[in-house]
């Protein structure tokens, strides 16, 4: 974040999500930015995490897991739906819980391993 | 357990690349959290690039998978679970040295217990969103 920007101005700054078109303010109930939607979760592929800097592809980035930190957070995982590269930051108090919820419980729903053989332990 | 898989997907390209100690052409790597001797022939995947008993992986490819462009070869640790739409887990790994992510199918031989441990990590946390479950 720059520091000359104004924080009254940082305060009023909105962003459309890509996906669900929802006007989303840029600052979280918490005070920090916010990269995705809270709405849909998606966000958008703006930087490039390989070379650094300012990514050309400005396309749809799909939340596709959670990962939780050694403190306990949750940190939601993008996945870029064009070039498929991953991004990961910290979910807001907004978020979709119900969205974060499946995403928490879908591994679980489609295991590779049939479960039954952990009911013994 | 059958596969949810009805139509046949397209067989996995063969990997062609360098796992040697010296890096050299070998057909085994040694991982680096729990230097275990892994062969690369894994049931069900052509493309193994982690330990199948601690899930670590090693940061050596950029941007394409396989192309070895990176000179981090930071140990990467397995953080999170995801599925495919066909039904198939990925890893995801994320590099301790520099923090980049990255995702690999699961192969046959991985840990089980490693795995599910995996998965269910956001649901034993006190960060479960206990509100959203009670509203359903």
């Amino acid at each position: 974040m720059s520091k000359d920007i104004p924080h009254s101005v940082l305060r009023t700054e909105t962003f459309g999500c890509v996906r669900c078109g929802l006007t989303v303010t840029a600052l979280d109930p918490g005070g920090a930015r916010r990269n995705h939607c809270p709405r849909c979760l998606y966000s958008r592929h703006v930087r490039d995490g390989v070379e650094g800097g300012p990514s050309e592809c400005r396309s749809g980035m799909a939340p596709i897991s959670i990962a939780v930190l050694r403190n306990g957070d949750w940190e939601l995982i993008h996945h870029c739906t064009r070039c498929g590269e991953l991004t990961s930051n910290p979910i807001c108090d907004d978020d979709n819980q119900f969205i974060l919820m499946r995403m928490a419980v879908r591994p679980l729903a489609q295991p590779p391993f049939p479960l039954e053989t952990f009911g013994g332990l | 357990m059958p596969r949810r898989k009805p139509r046949q997907r397209r067989p996995q390209r063969r990997k062609d690349v360098l796992h040697g100690p010296g890096g050299e052409r070998g057909d085994a790597f040694r991982c680096t959290g729990c230097r275990l001797d892994v062969p690369l022939a894994a049931p069900g995947t052509a493309h193994r690039n982690h330990c199948p008993h601690c899930l670590t992986s090693l940061h050596v490819d950029g941007r394409v998978p396989g192309d070895r462009r990176e000179t981090c070869r930071g140990r990467m640790t397995a953080v999170g679970v995801t599925v495919r739409r066909d039904g198939e887990w990925l890893l995801i790994h994320r590099c301790l040295t520099c923090g980049k992510l990255s995702v690999n199918r699961i192969a046959g031989d991985d840990n089980a217990f490693v795995l599910l441990r995996l998965a269910m990590r956001p649901l034993v946390g006190t960060r479960l969103p206990v509100g959203a479950l009670l509203a359903l």
